[in-house]
């Protein structure tokens, strides 16, 4: 191997910091010790949201082929579960690789939630060159073959199929247990290099929807959020103000502020329980006088009648858009954010519930790009899709089983749109692309679209390996998604 | 699985009719064993559905499926009769001699004694220990029956709770205060009734635990239940593992797989025979989670849990092949029940329908399943064959310690547990009384750990039972109208039978980054559940939970302080006793120090005065690290 970076050394300390430290280790002052450090360099501002589809999405129904022997192809395979070709409209896309056209799911292309938009759906974005489509991409360690595949020649993900684990390879490169995701480890170097020009760290990775492996890197703890903001404790003083009782006792309230920010014990339960407490109070004081500003944009879902539905991504990606007004009072030049939808799991009741949950998926991107050019950021803002895994292509009667390669989309003013990125897959029972019922070998990588959207970032080459560790396999280390 | 889903599927899908087209397709139609004697009816049914349906606002589901009345107990061929006499060495790693196992398990209650580490329960406890112990055994004790546990001691304890008969079940529960009225067909409510008056009043605690450990393991959620008449589905499920909590896992297994709560949920329901005119395929859903999930796992495991190495590298147990194998074998599966408005088809267990079975030779596995088997004799080795398998007692053995005990128990401590699932001591394998025995009487559950990984972070819903148990909180109209707790910045991010999806509110490898645990090679399930958001939202629910339970939508629950009022004038007194009662004395000097100084400044004049430090003294003490650790 060649000499190591400063970057590499650095983010091998930060990485390893906790270990090292060992049990007893307060874990708190540990982080504090190696928050961000000296040299600034990023002026600008950049975000990542990633928005996982949780259950493993149904590409098939999702980006669906459009030219007349495509969707034969289509057609042919999804047997019941099968999108009219009447409802479907043509893409515009600049390019139609292998002669192939596609369309996206009705949902996508229209909607009665987003008619005050100027862009209203996820199909509106891609005409206008805001939006691409990834084709078949999905988790690997390096490119792979049919014929690899089947003679099991090459080292394969492990666990394929499998929710957990493929959910966790998606975001880390790793099976389930993995402590370090892609999102969380670009900050990770990022802020090794000195780069990240976030003067404060807590807010550096933020998940909206809970424990993400793709939010975790070394020393970058994620911070989570409700929808609403941070959330209070309301039996403690805040610290502009003694005057909070509990239980009508003032001493009351300072022995609850006191047991849940200072703790010095040896169970590492018990720390790592008293670190979130402890980082829960302090970062709600920073965002509650921080996220005063509120967004012209509106969000959220209404049924064809105008009636609103519930549509938590929205609210998700609500939070994430006030965050990132509120980026000059937080402190923070990089963020990567987390949001998810669940519900794709679809086994059965596909042709009924993954149209509303598409609906709720372009409502809430499209409303989240109208969100980033209300704060002028949308050329800073880049938002990609990602899932369990694809689905069969096969159907089971009327849902779709466990795959492996999707579709995807990646969203932002950056993203070189309008473009169909990778290789369409053939859908064929049997084809070329097809591992059994219409599961797809994928043609793309999941680490060649983290390599490519950590360069965006600020990552620079010699430093992808920290983010990407096979990326080294892949002769093609950016996709080109972006400007 | 690392990314925590926090969404549910909408609920509001009218998809009776798909469903109707399904049913009704011609070339189904003349392969059904009974059909509905009138389509007219039938329909009118359905109508009537639909418009409780839009009145409704569309939620639920399920109405029009499977219109045939003729479907009774009797003509069910019962798989469950036999299915666990004799066990097939058909696993590899098999034992040469496999104990048989009874359908009813008749094991007594013999001391486990396989190897070191059993025989603790039989120490005498103190006060703390007694306390201890039913934090791990129960929903949470009073102060009396704290004090009863440890004059009784631990093994008097567990014989008297292994002895104790099934309470009222949910389904009668249900239909006795009129939650079958027609009108609720689609209203879930009354779910979170039943489970919260079963967890938090019913005697036989043990196995009213062990029901919810089951719940974490067998997952099902009621979120991702699509049918009408949720809260008796779920609640049947709830049934069937009461019933066999402290029977047979095998048993158990079985007659789990053939609710309709878990039909709907893993999708066994419904799934049918590879249609070559159409290329679809048997769904995979449930062929997949009972195995990764339910009984063996993905990796093959060692008799102490740890992984079989081969070469260093760790093994899977199976692969593609063997879940389209099964799947193949789990076809057939529907209600046994015609729908006719009533919650009954959401609690028979289902039927197979032999035109919808795959009858070609399928195998997965070691098993192999010849041709022209029928749906229930499949399940029946399908079961046996995951039975026998060698992981089984160490995979759940060592998920029931996690969610009783301890996250990071020893391989030792794992092995102990899977040696009495294999052999209860009298030859019978999956004996839950036996693996019951040897998670809570192990030396490592008897006695105070010290080691900086020890216990287990309290899940929100325990601490909660604790305190609402520990204070006698209860329903004085009968009615439990407590709801669903799962929302994290306003209740405790977690309620019974709604987790997120089928790999729990959390996963038992889950590692927390930015921790000491990935390095030190050691899991915290809890945590995977804990944010910035959750842990503010508990301290703030707890503290309008003990200011005024009623105040929390829950109008008829009622609590008792009167113990800790009578004692409250004195701030040590007060403190220590709700120490011992909910934290088994395990605070450190700074925090009981803490507290107890707070407590003595607060005012004692009147009975209100009182009151505000009984309180604050439960609030102060369930916010502290240690008493969130059980160690």
């Amino acid at each position: 191997m060649k000499k190591a970076s400063a970057t590499r050394r650095e983010f091998m300390r930060r990485t390893a910091g906790l270990s090292v430290a060992g049990a007893a280790a307060p874990w708190a002052l540990n982080l504090a010790a190696i928050s961000e450090a000296a040299a600034q360099t990023a002026t600008d501002y950049k975000a990542l949201v990633c928005v996982f589809l949780a259950g493993g999405n149904d590409f098939a129904n999702t980006v669906i082929p459009f030219d007349a022997s495509g969707y034969a192809d289509y057609a042919a395979i999804r047997s019941t579960i099968a999108t009219p070709q009447a409802s479907l409209v043509g893409l515009n896309a600049l390019n139609a690789p292998g002669g192939r056209q596609y369309a996206l799911a009705p949902q996508l292309t229209t909607s009665p939630s987003t008619s005050v938009l100027a862009l209203k759906s996820l199909a509106d974005l891609f005409n206008n060159g805001k939006l691409g489509v990834m084709l078949n991409i999905g988790t690997l360690i390096r490119p792979t073959t049919k014929a690899q595949y089947t003679a099991k020649s090459v080292l394969l993900p492990p666990k394929l199929f499998s929710h957990n684990d493929q959910t966790s390879f998606w975001q880390s490169s790793r099976p389930e247990g993995a402590t370090i995701g892609w999102g969380g480890s670009i900050m990770e170097v990022l802020a090794s290099s000195g780069t990240s020009g976030n003067t404060n760290a807590t807010f550096s990775c933020m998940s909206a929807t809970g424990n993400s492996v793709f939010l975790a890197g070394g020393s970058t703890a994620q911070y989570q959020v409700s929808t609403n903001g941070a959330v209070a404790v309301a039996g403690i003083p805040r610290s502009s103000s003694t005057g909070t009782k509990l239980f009508n006792s003032a001493p009351a309230a300072a022995a609850l502020k006191t047991l849940i920010t200072a703790h010095s014990g040896t169970n590492l339960l018990e720390n790592a329980h008293f670190a979130v407490t402890q980082r829960s109070v302090a970062a709600e004081e920073m965002m509650r006088t921080a996220l005063t500003g509120t967004l012209a944009t509106t969000f959220g879902s209404v049924d064809t009648t105008g009636k609103a539905i519930a549509n938590s991504l929205a609210d998700q990606l609500r939070i994430v858009a006030r965050t990132i007004a509120a980026r000059g009072a937080l402190g923070v030049k990089r963020q990567v954010f987390f949001v998810s939808l669940g519900g794709f799991d679809l086994h059965d009741y596909l042709p009924q519930k993954h149209p509303l949950l598409l609906q709720q998926v372009n409502d809430a991107m499209s409303q989240f790009y109208a969100a980033t050019v209300e704060l002028g950021v949308q050329n800073q803002v880049t938002t990609f899709t990602a899932s369990d895994f694809g689905r069969t292509a096969i159907s089971n009667g009327d849902g779709s089983d466990h795959g492996w390669g999707s579709h995807h989309v990646v969203m932002g003013g950056a993203v070189k749109g309008r473009t169909l990125y990778g290789t369409p897959p053939v859908l064929a029972n049997n084809g070329p692309d097809d591992v059994g019922q219409g599961r797809l070998l994928p043609t793309t990588s999941v680490d060649q679209l983290a390599a490519t959207l950590a360069t965006w970032f600020g990552v620079q080459a010699t430093d992808l390996p920290l983010v990407v560790p096979s990326i080294g396999n892949y002769s093609l280390k950016n996709l080109g998604l972006l400007v | 699985m690392t990314a925590l889903v926090s969404e549910l599927i909408p609920e509001l899908i009218p998809e009776f009719a798909p469903e109707l087209d399904r049913e009704f397709d011609a070339s189904a139609v003349d392969a059904e064993p009974s059909l509905p004697a009138s389509h007219a009816a039938t329909a009118t049914l359905i109508a009537s559905a639909a418009a409780v349906l839009a009145a409704c606002g569309g939620a639920g589901s399920d109405v029009g499926t499977l219109p045939s009345s003729a479907t009774s107990a009797s003509s069910q061929s019962s798989v469950t009769g036999n299915a666990a006499q004799s066990v097939p060495s058909a696993a590899p790693n098999a034992p040469a001699t496999t104990p048989t196992t009874p359908t009813t398990s008749t094991s007594n209650s013999a001391t486990v004694n396989t190897a070191n580490g059993s025989g603790a329960a039989d120490a005498p406890i103190d006060l703390p220990g007694a306390a201890r112990f039913l934090a791990q055994s129960t929903f949470g004790a009073s102060r009396a029956e704290i004090a009863r546990t440890q004059q009784m001691g631990v093994t008097a304890w567990l014989d008297e709770q292994f002895a104790m008969p099934l309470g009222t079940s949910h389904v009668q529960w249900l239909t006795s205060k009129g939650h079958d009225n027609a009108s609720l067909i689609f209203n879930s409510s009354a779910f979170d009734y039943t489970v919260w008056r079963a967890f938090l009043s019913s005697p036989d605690q043990l196995r009213q635990r062990v029901v919810y450990a089951l719940t974490q393991i067998l997952v099902v959620s009621i979120d991702g239940v699509n049918s009408a008449w949720k809260p008796f589905s779920v609640g049947n499920y709830l049934d069937v593992l009461a019933a066999n909590a402290f029977g047979n896992f095998r048993t158990l297994l079985e007659q789990v797989t053939l609710t309709p709560a878990m039909g709907d949920y893993l999708n066994m329901r419904g799934n049918r025979k590879a249609d070559p005119s159409t290329g679809r395929l048997p769904d995979e859903n449930y062929a997949r989670e009972l195995m990764q999930l339910f009984t063996i796992g993905l990796t093959e495991l060692n008799p102490d849990g740890t992984p079989r190495l081969v070469g260093g590298q760790p093994q899977d147990t199976y692969d593609q092949e063997d879940v389209t194998g099964l799947a193949r074998l789990l076809t057939g599966w529907e209600y046994a029940v015609g729908y006719d408005g009533l919650p009954q088809q959401y609690i028979a267990p289902m039927f197979c329908y032999p035109a919808r079975h795959e009858t070609g030779a399928s195998s997965f596995l070691t098993v192999s399943v010849p041709g022209g088997n029928d749906g229930p004799g499949a399940l029946k080795l399908v079961l046996d064959g995951l039975f026998a398998h060698p992981n089984i007692g160490p995979f759940i053995g060592r998920q029931l310690i996690q969610r009783l005990v301890t996250s990071n128990p020893s391989p030792a401590y794992v092995g102990r547990v899977a040696a009495a699932f294999a052999n209860n001591g009298a030859g019978v394998r999956g004996d839950m009384k036996a693996l019951i025995r040897a998670v809570l009487t192990d030396v490592e559950a008897r006695t105070v750990q010290t080691a900086p990984e020890a216990g287990k972070l309290v899940e929100p819903v325990l601490r909660f039972t604790q305190f609402a148990r520990a204070f006698s909180v209860t329903s004085p109209s009968g009615a439990w109208k407590l709801g669903n707790l799962s929302d994290p910045a306003t209740r405790l991010g977690q309620s019974p039978l709604h987790s997120p999806s089928v790999f729990n509110f959390y996963r038992p490898g889950f590692v927390p980054p930015n921790t000491a645990f990935a390095s030190m090679g050691l899991v915290a399930p809890e945590l995977q559940i804990t944010s910035e958001s959750s842990v503010a939202g508990y301290l703030n629910f707890m503290q309008t939970v003990i200011n005024n339970i009623a105040s929390i939508n829950a109008t008829d629950l009622v609590v008792d302080y009167s113990g800790l009022q009578s004692i409250a004038a004195d701030a040590n007194a007060l403190a220590a006793e709700v120490e011992l009662i909910l934290a088994a004395n395990r605070l450190g000097l700074t925090n009981r120090t803490l507290i107890r100084s707070a407590l003595a400044s607060m005012p004692i004049a009147t009975v209100a005065n009182l009151l505000d430090r009984v309180k604050a003294a439960i609030l102060l003490t369930m916010a502290t690290p240690e008493y969130l650790v059980l160690r």
